[in-house]
């Protein structure tokens, strides 16, 4: 029994191998770096809790924050609930060609995400010849300065995580939808009730699993947002539009602040482990009936 | 299906692990002394190397070649390790500095006689590639990127003023001249003289005998009058609304190039591939006259030998010749390379050479004596940092019409404050 063990261990090893070699050392390494002073090149001096201090102390730290917060909010919200409504769309059998449809949501997930915020970088252009300001003019409005306006840049930000993310949790969803048993639709059908209804009390209650599993990855993936603004503002990163691994990408690799980039990463991962715990609280209540109680 | 995409996944991930053993070992089994060399951009050095190969039978030259950001990142991370570096790796004259204080990762040329090279090299590219003590030497210097106005004759020709290059480079010698001339473009034709604050700031910076910080690495900047005096005709050009808002390298400033958007670009030699490649159908509307008040230095790099390589003194004896006199003037025709051995500006075929698409105006000349005019100036590991923060509150200025001297404040603040981390 005890001797069956070794040929699975040793074919899920490659994982764990490569998991240490490029995952868990470097983030002991970080751990260990965010009490030093490092340029990457020259000594390390240990500096103790001095590196926490200045980036806490820096108003740019707290302002990645809240824009992470923002554009979290704003790119992966929307997409959690329309990907629902999507998904039930392509669920159904009101909608002709739907393989097509299905198709169609889920490109643009394999897009190239710097192709994604180049493109979008031309739409959401400064110039007033831009297409979005074009469409901004032409309904009357002013242009806008996407880049360098507080909410330009995040509604910019946040437009192309939507776009990208949204069309992966509508196959999720999808993919739940289909694990449904056909007889409570059915059941739900004789009784009469609306498009509405059964959505509430048959889908998403029975999509739990699936809904709990986007919310973690969604959650975790907008903490973590940094390609998206790192090329649409450039690398001059302005704080418009700065998220909190933008930031400590800056400091790591634009100014080679070792030291100070690692205690920021200590405390996003910090962060994101307290986030996911209250996320998983939350997202447990999804479905459940307040009004029947009974212990669980 | 299942099986399969899973079979597939571990035989690439074994491979990937067997990937990782033996990438360093000499495996090639003939007994020529192997040298890898690092380089980005585009330099046409592979072509020099088969030319030296043919002379050198002893030796083999394995170029590989990166994107600038990617290559220089690389490098960092492998002199950062200790592991992994090439034996010759091409370094960008702003990427140096972050060297300077690490100088034990690099061979002291001077170990191997570099010092009578020195007189073959404009002495400002020289002293950059020295440390501060003057008696370590990190690298040879390849090009230089000495600086010149580019202008659009067409809108000059509109806004009513002179086109040719001898012409307009006597009447737009003083930064007031510019300005002047700046105000008459927008009034006749509308047009804005600049793409965005950068250019123009970076311009009247070049001209402060020093920048951001002293030889000490201490912050200068906040009482440098020069620099505040380069910020201010920014703001000043940027409140007679002819500053445009559209950032460098992205496909709106190359289109521009083209459409004639702006009247006139201030940037190096090297930008005469990079208008030619954006601007296609503008050939013969865009010429180059000398930058008012001076030219300044935008890019150019050094080779450099780390110090983990084996074979030193090969490497050195290759790099001694690629950048000689001779081969900078063949970098120079097969890439555009600007030389930095001066040289090369008496050739004849240096001398001669006139660009098509710039109306047959005689490019070396430009530049050459651009290059005759450009100072070293101190730049320090933490430069792009300041100059960051600095363009930073010009384009708040420019963009959101935020006031001036609170955005300097903003930006000494945010400078002395990020400095602490280092």
């Amino acid at each position: 029994m005890y001797k069956d063990k070794w040929p699975g261990l040793l074919f899920i090893s490659p994982f764990f191998l490569l998991f240490a070699v490029f995952g868990l050392i470097p983030m002991l390494f970080s751990f260990y770096l965010a009490f030093f002073s490092w340029n990457g090149l020259g000594p390390m001096t240990f500096t103790g809790i001095e590196n926490f201090r200045l980036v806490l102390e820096d108003a740019l730290f707290w302002k990645s924050l809240s824009n992470t917060f923002i554009i979290g909010v704003m790119g992966t919200l929307p997409q959690l609930i329309i990907g629902i409504f999507l998904a039930y769309a392509l669920n159904s059998t009101l909608i002709r060609f739907r393989n097509v449809f299905r198709v169609a949501v889920f490109i643009p997930y394999v897009t190239s995400i710097v192709a994604v915020a180049v493109i979008f970088g031309v739409l959401f252009s400064n110039q007033t010849h831009g297409l979005v300001n074009s469409i901004l003019i032409g309904l009357g409005y002013d242009a806008v300065s996407f880049t360098t306006s507080e909410w330009g840049a995040k509604i910019a930000i946040s437009l192309m995580i939507f776009w990208r993310w949204i069309g992966y949790n509508t196959l999720i969803y999808l993919a739940g939808m289909q694990s449904i048993p056909k007889e409570l639709y059915e059941a739900a059908k004789m009784d009469g009730a609306s498009i509405w209804s059964e959505l509430r009390y048959v889908v998403i209650p029975m999509l739990k699993p699936f809904i709990i599993f986007t919310v973690f990855t969604a959650t975790i993936g907008a903490l973590q947002v940094f390609t998206e603004p790192l090329v649409f503002l450039g690398r001059s990163l302005r704080e418009e539009g700065i998220t909190i691994v933008a930031y400590l990408y800056r400091d790591a690799f634009m100014n080679n602040f070792f030291g100070t980039a690692s205690a920021t990463a200590v405390m996003l991962f910090i962060l994101i482990m307290v986030i996911t715990c209250v996320n998983l609280l939350l997202t447990n209540q999804i479905g459940r009936s307040k009004w029947k109680g009974g212990p669980k | 299906m299942a099986k399969k995409a899973f079979g597939l996944a571990l035989a690439s991930t074994l491979l990937l692990a067997a990937c990782g053993g033996g990438g360093t070992e000499d495996a090639s089994g003939d007994d020529r002394v192997e040298l890898t060399f690092w380089l980005f951009g585009t330099t046409k050095y592979e072509e020099l190397a088969e030319v030296y190969m043919e002379e050198n039978p002893g030796v083999k030259i394995n170029i590989q070649e990166g994107d600038n950001t990617d290559h220089h990142n690389n490098l960092f991370t492998a002199l950062s390790t200790g592991s992994g570096a090439p034996d010759l790796a091409l370094v960008e004259i702003n990427e140096i500095e972050r060297y300077r204080d690490a100088q034990d990762r690099f061979i002291n040329l001077y170990d191997y006689g570099a010092e009578e090279l020195k007189g073959h090299y404009l002495d400002w590219v020289w002293e950059t590639a020295e440390n501060r003590d003057g008696d370590f030497l990190f690298g040879l210097p390849t090009d230089i990127g000495p600086t010149a106005m580019f202008y659009r004759t067409d809108v000059f020709e509109e806004a009513g003023l002179p086109t040719d290059p001898e012409e307009v480079s006597a009447t737009i010698q003083t930064w007031d001249d510019y300005t002047e001339m700046a105000n008459t473009i927008y009034e006749k034709t509308g047009t804005i003289v600049t793409d965005s604050p950068e250019l123009v700031y970076n311009a009247l910076r070049d001209q402060a005998k020093e920048h951001y910080f002293n030889e000490n690495e201490e912050l200068i900047v906040e009482n440098n009058a020069a620099i505040r005096e380069a910020y201010d005709r920014t703001v000043e050009l940027i409140e007679n609304g002819v500053v445009g808002s559209l950032e460098l390298w992205t496909p709106e400033w190359g289109g521009a190039m083209d459409t004639g958007d702006y009247a006139t670009l201030l940037g190096p030699a090297w930008m005469i591939a990079v208008i030619q490649g954006n601007a296609p159908n503008a050939a013969g509307n865009w010429s180059i006259a000398d930058m008012p008040e001076g030219a300044g230095n935008w890019g150019g790099s050094f080779v450099t030998i780390p110090a983990e390589t084996d074979h030193p003194e090969e490497a050195y004896d290759f790099v001694k010749w690629l950048l000689s006199p001779e081969n900078q003037l063949q970098s120079f025709v097969d890439a555009g390379l600007f030389p930095s051995a001066p040289a090369v500006y008496e050739e004849e075929a240096f001398i001669n050479h006139t660009d098509e698409y710039f109306n047959g105006l005689n490019t070396a000349a430009v530049f050459g004596k651009a290059a005759q005019q450009v100072e070293s100036v101190y730049k320090g590991r933490n430069y792009m940092l300041v100059q960051e923060e600095i363009l930073t509150a010009l384009d708040n200025v420019n963009s959101n019409g935020a006031d001036p001297d609170a955005e300097w404040d903003a930006a000494m603040k945010r400078i002395n404050d990020r400095l602490q981390r280092g």
